[in-house]
Formats: structure tokens, sequence, C-alpha cells
């Protein structure tokens, strides 16, 4: 009982701090890793585009560029990228703590939308409801595609870091001989709880300049709200597209290229510079992490 | 101050009504009423005839010497709160067709202009209700002691002359000044919650109203003496970061008081404390 005691009056006296950090976590790390995210996906989309500015991909679709870039961009992540258990761990800690408290904090208030038309307040009311709808769809969507819970999974095909479009594919239409109708309410699903959360980091930026006291003035607000509706339309704009893409693969298609990529070399098919393969590993990494592509 | 006003959903609308209205039509007044404090409510209707230019209170006035409902039923007169009658003292504030205003300066023009239109009188959902439209605010008065709306200049000498402020210095905190502690931005504010008993009121957020005004005294050559005081108050549990921005508080503000501005300029303030604090505090 006294214990209880001690833990509210903790959290009683550290109020303004733990809210504080909550709004940081939204920023630093997840909004973060959701433009690194967003724009990593949405290369299902242009990657094509960027392999024929490189002069590379002769004879791809435009999807199975797509598949190709994409592809090389998760096996980069996957093996290039320093301490990645231990950035996910972080990533974890923050979402599960900006849930809980958001949660919390989201309960704690009662709208009133109905008697107050008003679009700040509309934003008010729809930042608390994609809070929850987003708890549930990133669990959902880690659950399936990270830690491998296939059977919430329509035919319970596994996602793999190998074959990460095509089983992504086959993920969201259902199966692996195209659309189910399990596959069209999973891409649904992906579709609203994407978007929500595009508008939930938006708008979180938007207030949170209120927030830490950066935008003081009614117009500083107003020239701060285009900014995040900027980045937020880029967002979604970046959203939809990879999960159109991964919507309209051919999961036959995307396996060949995932192969050929698997078969032909150890590391990705886009050729290195040559002279990059003569230095050490440390500076490959190096070169590989200011430009995935080398 | 006219900006903020005319941003209150459906202006137009009611100068439209207003040009539209029918001469000598009567109107329903729908009242929630209530006889005390923890006794149950019930609604009650009056018809009542319209005048040129009849507000809400006239209307209230003619149905205080007419206490007979739409059923014909006699009834007591209803009770609401009043002063000024000229929007400045914010006593009259009640929720009228769901929104928080004045009485006093309700047009019945604007809101019923056809016969038999009707309008929903309650009081104000935050404030505990002493009898029907009449509520007990001395929550606001308890906020403003909280955080110590003042100038401190109680002492055993003479403080001298204060320190000189400039124009538009003194432009900003005249538009704070003009709170009348009326209650609409609380009312309105989704992150405000009801609370009856003084013992709690400080377990809920502040509220807008407390917020400005800290920013009011901050802004003072001398009372920003007490900002530290007032900043440890407003950063101590449901102070200003109870803050939901819904921004609902500057659009009901009948004053236009740059509430929203306030509410971030409080929050800079905070940042600014809590570093401070974080390396110089004992």
């Amino acid at each position: 009982m006294s214990n209880t005691a001690t833990q509210q009056s903790f959290m009683q006296r550290n109020q303004f701090l733990i809210r504080r950090l909550h709004s940081l976590t939204g920023i630093l790390p997840i909004g973060v890793f959701l433009i690194a995210h967003l724009v990593t996906n949405s290369s299902l989309a242009w990657g094509w585009f960027a392999l024929k500015g490189r002069h590379q991909g002769e004879g791809m679709s435009v999807s199975e560029g797509g598949v190709q870039y994409f592809a090389h961009e998760v096996t980069w992540i996957n093996t290039q990228v320093p301490h990645l258990f231990l950035i996910e761990v972080t990533l974890w800690l923050a979402i599960a703590f900006h849930c809980i408290l958001g949660f919390y904090y989201a309960t704690g208030g009662k709208g009133n939308l109905q008697h107050y038309k008003h679009q700040d307040n509309f934003r008010y009311s729809l930042q608390r409801w994609s809070g929850y709808f987003g708890i549930f769809f990133i669990f959902y969507h880690i659950a399936t595609l990270r830690w491998g819970w296939t059977f919430l999974i329509p035919e319970g095909t596994a996602w793999s870091h190998e074959y990460s479009a095509s089983t992504l594919a086959a993920a969201l239409q259902g199966s692996t001989e195209g659309w189910t109708a399990a596959g069209l309410f999973v891409s649904l699903f992906y579709l609203l709880g994407v978007s929500l959360l595009v508008f939930h980091f938006a708008n979180g930026l938007w207030t949170a300049a209120i927030t830490w006291g950066l935008t003081v003035s009614e117009h500083a607000q107003k020239k701060w709200g285009y900014v995040c509706a900027a980045l937020g339309a880029g967002l979604m704009l970046a959203a939809w597209s990879a999960l159109g893409s991964a919507m309209l693969l051919d999961y036959d298609t995307a396996r060949a290229v995932e192969a050929s990529i698997l078969d032909g070399h150890s590391a990705p098919a886009i050729d290195h510079n040559p002279a990059e393969h003569a230095l050490s590993d440390e500076v490959t990494l190096e070169a590989n992490a200011s430009d995935p592509e080398g | 101050m006219g900006a903020a006003q005319a941003s209150i959903i459906g202006s137009e609308e009611r100068k439209a009504n207003r040009k539209a209205a029918v001469a000598g039509r009567s109107v329903i007044f729908k009242i929630k009423r209530c006889d005390g404090p923890g006794k149950p409510w019930r609604w009650e209707s009056f018809k009542v005839p319209t005048e040129p230019g009849s507000n809400v209170i006239s209307s209230l006035n003619w149905i205080a010497s007419n206490p007979v409902t739409v059923d014909g039923k006699e009834t007591t007169p209803v009770v609401w709160d009043s002063n000024c009658l000229e929007e400045v003292c914010g006593a009259c504030t009640m929720v009228i067709n769901g929104r928080v205003r004045q009485s006093c300066s309700c047009l019945v023009d604007e809101y019923a202009p056809r016969e038999g239109d009707e309008i929903v009188l309650e009081p104000m959902s935050k404030f505990p209700v002493i009898r029907d439209l009449w509520v007990d605010r001395s929550r606001m008065f308890d906020a403003l002691q909280r955080v110590k709306a003042w100038v401190p200049i109680d002492g055993t000498y003479n403080l001298g002359a204060g320190p000189q402020e400039s124009h538009d210095h003194q432009q900003m905190r005249y538009a704070l000044s003009e709170c009348m502690t009326c209650g609409c931005c609380l009312d309105a504010c989704p992150q405000f919650a009801e609370e009856a008993d003084p013992k709690n009121w400080d377990k809920n957020f502040i509220g807008p109203q407390a917020i400005s005004q800290a920013r009011l005294f901050n802004e003072h050559g001398t009372g920003k003496r007490l900002k530290d005081e007032r900043m440890d108050t407003l950063m101590g549990p449901d102070g200003i970061q109870n803050c939901g921005n819904a921004q609902n508080c500057v659009k009901v503000c009948p004053k236009g008081i740059p509430l929203t501005e306030s509410i971030a300029a409080i929050g800079r303030s905070a940042t600014v404390h809590s570093v401070k604090k974080f390396f110089t505090s004992k």
C-alpha cells in the first residue's frame, strides 16, 4: 500500500519531466526512425529510378528494380548497421514508454468535439485515437514482421530478411499466390495504421513546438504548422507508395530477383567500386554508411 | 481583439439570423435545472415572447416574472448569476446551445430567428452548480492564488518607482490583463476536469486562465520577482504539462486573449527554468 503511494508520488513529483520525455521520445528516436523506415520502404516504389540514374538494373521492370533496391537496403541494414540489436531495443523501449504514458495521458482528457468543432480540437481528438490505434498496429506489425508470430499472418508466410520484398507482399496480399480476403483486411489495416501514425507524428511535432516553447506567437504556430503539414504529406506519400508497391508486387517476380541476389553474390548484386574492395572492412563500412549504394 | 471573436463558429450564420429574425415571435427556452448541490437535475421549457434586441438575460427576467413551463405547470423562477450586463464581469457565463459564452451579450435574434425556435441553456459544465444556471467559480480564484497572480509591493519601506515599460510590451500585457475570470476557456478545455471538492483542485489541470495570468505577472517589472515561485507551481503536478493543445480556450475567450500564446510562452519559461534548476538548484 505504502509502496504504491510512493510510486504515485514519484510520478506526481516528476510529472513535468516525464511529460517532456514523452514529448521528446516521440521525436527522438521514434519520429526519426519513422522517417528512415518509410523512406527505406518507399524505395520499393522509387528504387528502379535510382538504379536507372546509376545506369544499373538494365532489363528490369519498375517493380523488379524496386525489389532489387529495397532488398539491398534491407541487407545493408541487417549486415552493416552496427549495434542493430541495441538500436532495436532502444526503439522498443522508447515506443513502450511513449505508448504507455500516452495512453495514460489520453484517458485523462475528455474530448468535446461535438460542441467545439474546431480544426485544432479535431486534431486533439485524432491525436488520441491515432495513438490508441497506433499501439495496436505497431504491435501487430512488429509481432508479425519482426518477431515472426506467423500465426497472426494469413497463411502464415514468415517474413525473412533474405526475401524481404516477396514475403512482405505475401503477408499483405494474404498468400503467395495473390490476393485473399484476409490479405485485403491486413492491407487495409496497414493503410489505416500507417496513415494515422504519420498524422500522429506530424501533429505531435507541431504540438511539441508549443510544449517546449519554440513557437510562441500564433503566427509562428501557423508557420510551423505548414512545415509539419508538408513533412506529414511527404511521409504520407512515402508510406502510401511503399504500401502500394508491396500490394501490387507479384510474389514470384520478387522471389526471382531476390534469389538472383542471393545466388550470385554473398553481398548484394549492386556493384561496388572495385577500389573499395581493396580497402579494409572498416573503411568499406564507412563508405557504405554514407551511401548504401557505394 | 475582434479576430478571435470572429472565429467563434457560426458568426456568419448568427449575422444572417439577426437579419432574418421575425418580429413579435415567441421562442422556447429549454433550461437545465437543479435545485441545489447534489440534487438531481431536470429539463424545463418556457415559451418567451421576444422584443427588439432581447437577449438571454432579458428572457430569463421574463421567465422570473412568469415561471410557467410550456406544459402550463407553475414552477420556481430560474436562478442565474449576472452583474455588469456588458460582457466585462464574466458572472453570467453559461452554456448556450452547447457552447460556453456570456448570456448578457447573447442576442435571441441570433440564436432563434423564427417562431418556436429553441435556445438551450445549461450551467457551465466544469464548475459546481449552486442552483439552476448559477455556478461556483471560486476554483479559478484558488488557481490565481496558487500561481501568485499579483505584484509583490507590500513591505515596510517605500520601494520607489517601478521599472519603465516599453509601449509594445505594455500592449502585450494589456491584452492579458483583460481576463475577467469568466471560465469560458476552462469549460471548453478537454483537459480541464470537473471537480467539486476544493481539496482536489490542485490535483487537476490548472487550466489556461491561471497560466495566462501567471504570464501577465511574470512579465510585470516588479511582478517578475515571484516568477520562480510561479514556475515551480506551473511545473508541479497538473501544471502546464497537462495542456493537450486542443486550442479551444483561445477560440471561446470572449476577450480574445491569446491564451495559446501564453501557454507556449510559459512552456518556454518552463524549459528555461527546468534547465536552470537542474544546474543551479541546491
